[in-house]
């Protein structure tokens, strides 16, 4: 064995997830190298560390891109709009409630789940 | 020095094929085969690309099937999947294995289907496309395929003020192509205010920014250093990068950086001991137009934020300083996913040899051929060189 001891309360996604319905975003932070993620990993995806602890993600953020997706796939009705927002030091993918620009501020306001996995819906503030 | 050489290539028309995958590809094998005037039993591997087959036609263990139907039984055979860059990737390891001694001469080339004759209409291929997002962070949000490089593109006209326009030119430009190449799925040309007034499918892309879905397969007879002196017409792989990214896209440093594309470029550059100055043409994966856009600036052609303006001016026209997609790209000539990678091989094969037809460019003598799969994350870069 070599490399840094894994994080005792390694967050997975079974976690991650249940939090998330229960309307709070769980991050990670490196304590190696500082990475932040909203995808909690394994390891850190910029430095491999296994250190990694769980951070409660800011809910106010910033658009930082988007998209208005017209054509869905099997299981969604569209249109709906989709962002990359950034929450502090990490960005996350969800959905957009009303619709927005990039540099606009929105909030983590509610969940959508397609399959029983939830994703985020933010609001314009 | 030559890391291995396409001494043979083919391909099918892209397009709508009734065919089932082992005839499709057996086509395209048939005509490698023939061009490079070899006969199966000589063919030492398979490396095979199928992205979708088990999800789009209950067909998962390929490799042998492929290699018993074409004469090749018994060879080792194996399927590699990396999304939209399969078969650059099986190209990839083709490559390696020539190159490593393992063996002299193998076949690398792809299949797949992924239009109405597979049974899937519209909106089952987009949920079947955008299994290459993440499972858990992109595919609950509902993101689709074009929504991924939507997300990319719309950040690259935030941040270089890309336009509409630009994009529109690059669909332009590659349909236009398209009508030179008889194996394009899309023979006929189309106009900005076309593309423009086409309906949304995730804006900034209309329907007409967007490739279409293609059935067809390509094939490349890979050879060592050595054995392809005894073949009559070699093309010599100078460099071949593949990289990948952070997946999911949000945990990208930078959305329009394709950073994957530029390690991948870098190492293929390094290889060929080249630089993107000395590249004469490229066929770069324009799964969208947003998508050759930043592909042309990852690749060096352009500097970052000069792509579109670079499109709009003409200067990746067939007769501009550097024509990128001569063949039709994925936008015109279509792209069945897993046949794509090898494909673009088989236009710089065509391109370097002096055999393109109508489309042929001015004698060029290096091309870059880049190949990307998943959200912007598996990429693959091949630097190709016309023998002297
Ligand atoms: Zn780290």
């Amino acid at each position: 064995m070599s490399g840094s001891e894994p994080s005792a309360d390694r967050l997975d996604y079974v976690e991650w997830a249940d939090r998330l319905r229960d309307g709070e975003l769980l991050g990670q932070e490196c304590a190696e190298c500082g990475h932040t993620t909203a995808a909690p990993k394994a390891a850190c995806a910029q430095c491999g560390s296994r250190t990694i602890a769980t951070v409660t993600l800011p809910t106010t953020g910033t658009v930082h891109s988007e998209t208005t997706i017209a054509v869905a796939p099997e299981g969604f009705e569209g249109e709906y709009q989709v962002a990359v927002v950034r929450l502090g030091d990490a960005k996350i993918l969800g959905r957009i409630d009303d619709t927005v620009d990039i540099g606009d501020r929105v909030s983590f306001t509610d969940v959508v789940t397609a399959d029983d996995h939830p994703a985020p819906v933010f609001t314009p503030v | 020095m030559a890391r291995a050489s396409i001494v043979g290539a083919g391909m099918t028309k892209f397009g709508v094929h009734e065919r089932p995958l082992p005839d499709l590809f057996a086509d395209a094998a048939f005509d490698a085969f023939d061009d490079s005037g070899i006969e199966p039993p000589e063919i030492e591997a398979l490396y095979f690309g199928n992205a979708m087959g088990g999800m789009t036609e209950n067909d998962t263990h390929l490799a042998p099937t492929l290699a018993s139907h074409i004469g090749c039984t018994g060879v080792p055979a194996q399927r590699f999947e990396d999304a939209c860059a399969t078969s650059a990737n099986a190209f990839k390891h083709a490559v390696e294995a020539v190159e490593s001694g393992r063996h002299d001469v193998v076949l690398a080339g792809g299949v797949e289907r992924c239009t109405p004759e597979t049974g899937l209409g519209t909106g089952a291929m987009t949920k079947v496309f955008v299994s290459a997002a993440h499972r858990q962070y992109e595919q609950p949000a509902g993101l689709t395929f074009p929504g991924v490089f939507a997300l990319l593109t719309k950040r690259h006209m935030h941040e270089y003020g890309t336009t509409e326009e630009h994009l529109a030119e690059v669909a332009v430009k590659n349909h236009y192509n398209g009508t030179l190449n008889p194996r394009a799925h899309f023979g006929r040309e189309t106009t900005v205010e076309k593309v423009l007034d086409s309906p949304i499918v995730a804006d900034p892309f209309h329907l007409m920014d967007c490739c279409p879905f293609s059935d067809g397969a390509s094939a490349v007879v890979v050879a060592s250093e050595e054995a392809a002196e005894s073949f009559e017409n070699p093309v010599d792989v100078a460099g071949v990068g593949h990289a990948t990214d952070v997946v999911p896209l949000a945990d990208k440093d930078a959305l329009p950086a394709t950073q994957a594309a530029r390690d991948a470029a870098s190492q293929a550059y390094d290889q060929a001991g080249t630089t993107a100055d000395a590249i004469d043409f490229a066929e770069i994966h324009d799964c969208f137009t947003g998508a050759e856009v930043m592909a042309t600036e990852a690749l060096g052609l352009f500097e970052d934020g000069a792509g579109g303006p670079a499109a709009a001016a003409g200067r990746t026209a067939l007769d501009g300083d550097v024509p990128v997609n001569p063949s039709g790209g994925l936008k015109a000539k279509g792209h069945p996913l897993g046949a794509t990678g090898t494909a673009q091989l088989v236009e710089l094969t065509e391109q370097l040899r002096g055999e393109a037809g109508e489309r042929q460019l001015d004698d060029p003598e290096r091309a870059v051929a880049h190949n990307l799969g998943g959200d912007a994350a598996t990429t693959v870069v091949t630097v190709m060189e016309a023998r002297q």
